[in-house]
């Protein structure tokens, strides 16, 4: 493996010392198998150790490690180096979220907005213990299993231009969320989350600019949960839901 | 934090449904309606904009409700996006000034077609 | 938390600055070229309503060279339209099982059907009694 180097451009910024944000260059050597991240280790590790990000498993899975690389939001943990040749690769913290320290944001609205939308099983029924564990035909797992592969990695965030240009607006992440739940069927369904759906910064803050789902490192498909849901809000602002067979 | 979500139940649903309506109208035959009534009409293709089949045409009850339809409709539909531009390029809420603008159309159609 | 001073980045022209934004602003935008055919309609039938005179005249500027070029432009923004409606389409029904891709091309395909069936159907008004 022969070894060859590749600029990156990260922007930089201390709340204490700076007023706005500024780029530092960093030259890095690589090799084929070398992620993004490990470039920003790279650079932590023997160039500038004050480099800021946030990072965990390395494979994708944690949902830690998003920022902007050359304007897209990417994973750093699973984009290659040897893919942004020849660069100089621009990084930066994920768009629409304020930046705390260089790449790493202030995630808090996410989690509030996640925790707006119940994200847990609100149950249909009273289940006894001795009645043992919840079953569920493959059917009834498909309906939801897609939805439950999101890692709160935030990229669809920085995707949505709905999230920067609409404060109320509850994102695709917590949408789609909202969705898993509702379509388990362990769970009440639409009832218990309805009053966030139907609201402003519910479904109908979505404009189906369908980043979101072309982002997703996990094939989640926020666009299509969120735009489902429209039509069902639909139905319940005229009291139809129930009538057409939306049940609880 | 949670506390200042905006948890106001929108109205869009009502504005929606037009917006779905008049988009799948647009979608099917926009094509073939401009190039009818802009192109085809105007340069004698076809007799069908001449005056006599015009008014036919919108004389009858059932010609009056397709004119109804596709002019409200696509006025409706195209509203809403107008006002989701302004939203998203210009950081205006246009939204109800051209709703107005939809209903005084939508009711000046209506009126236009009845007295035909 | 709190007490760190983070700094928001301005949205500026966000909707230019990749592909997927574009064609989503070039998706509404075709909204206006929409908007303008409604009126251009509106206006003949209150030109019909005024009598012959007035709907004749009418239907002299549509031939004009202005009225054709606004009327290309308006036939493309429904082009636009269409295709972009149906790209979406998927993403607002329940799963069928169908690759977006088929739900695509089919919506455009039946557009296409349904636009030239609006065609004849205005052909033989035209040559009929």
């Amino acid at each position: 493996m022969n070894e060859r180097r590749i600029k990156i451009e990260g922007l930089r910024y201390n709340p204490e010392k700076d007023t706005q944000p500024r780029f530092q260059t960093y030259e890095v050597p690589f090799t084929d198998d070398m992620s993004l991240l490990q470039g920003l280790q790279y650079i932590k590790d023997n160039l500038d150790g004050s480099f800021t990000f946030r990072w965990s498993c390395r494979m994708a899975i944690c949902g830690s490690c998003g920022i902007m690389v050359n304007g897209n939001p990417r994973l750093s943990c699973e984009t290659f180096l040897r893919d942004l040749l020849p660069g100089p690769v621009r990084v930066e913290p994920l768009e629409n979220f304020p930046i705390q320290r260089d790449l790493a944001i202030d995630q808090s609205r996410f989690v509030d907005r996640l925790a707006s939308v119940k994200p847990y099983i609100v149950p249909a029924r009273e289940k006894p213990l001795a009645e043992g564990p919840h079953k569920q035909t493959p059917g009834e797992l498909a309906a939801y299993y897609q939805y439950s592969q999101c890692i709160n990695c935030l990229l669809c965030y920085a995707a949505c231009p709905q999230v920067g240009l609409n404060p109320n607006f509850v994102g695709p992440a917590a949408l789609t969320l909202l969705h898993r739940y509702n379509a388990d069927s362990r769970d009440v369904g639409w009832s218990a989350r309805a009053e966030v759906a139907n609201s402003e910064g519910g479904v109908w803050g979505c404009t189906l600019v369908g980043y979101c789902s072309q982002v997703c490192p996990k094939g989640v498909d926020p666009a299509h949960a969120v735009n489902q849901n429209k039509a069902t809000s639909a139905l319940d602002y005229f009291g139809l839901r129930a009538l057409l067979g939306g049940g609880r | 934090m949670v506390g200042d979500l905006a948890m106001k139940r929108s109205n869009e649903p009502f504005f929606w449904l037009l917006f779905g309506a008049g988009g799948m109208v647009a979608a099917l035959i926009g094509a073939g309606l401009v190039l009818t009534t802009g192109l085809l009409g105007p340069l004698g293709a076809t007799r069908a904009m001449d005056y006599a089949r015009a008014y036919a045409f919108a004389a009858h009850p059932l010609g009056k409700l397709v004119l109804f339809g596709v002019v409200a409709l696509i006025l409706w539909h195209s509203v809403h996006r107008m006002g989701e531009v302004l939203h998203d390029a210009a950081h205006v809420s246009a939204a109800i000034p051209l709703r107005v603008v939809a209903a005084l159309a939508t009711v000046a159609c209506g009126w236009l077609l009845l007295s035909i | 938390m709190s007490e760190i001073r983070t700094y928001r980045r301005p949205m500026g022209r966000w909707w230019t600055k990749n592909p997927t934004y574009r064609r989503y602003m070039a998706r509404e935008a075709s909204s206006f070229l929409l908007f303008a055919y409604a009126l251009t309609l509106l206006y003949g039938l209150w030109r019909l309503s005024q009598g012959q005179a007035a709907y004749e005249g009418w239907l002299a500027w549509l031939a004009s060279p202005f009225a054709i070029f606004l009327h290309l432009l308006m036939l493309l923004g429904m082009i636009v339209h269409t295709v972009t409606w149906f790209e979406v389409a998927p993403k607002t029904m329940p799963k069928t099982g169908l690759p977006e891709r088929a739900i695509t091309l089919g919506g455009v395909a039946a557009a296409a059907f349904a636009s030239l069936v609006v065609v004849a159907l205005a052909a033989w008004w035209g040559t009929s009694r």
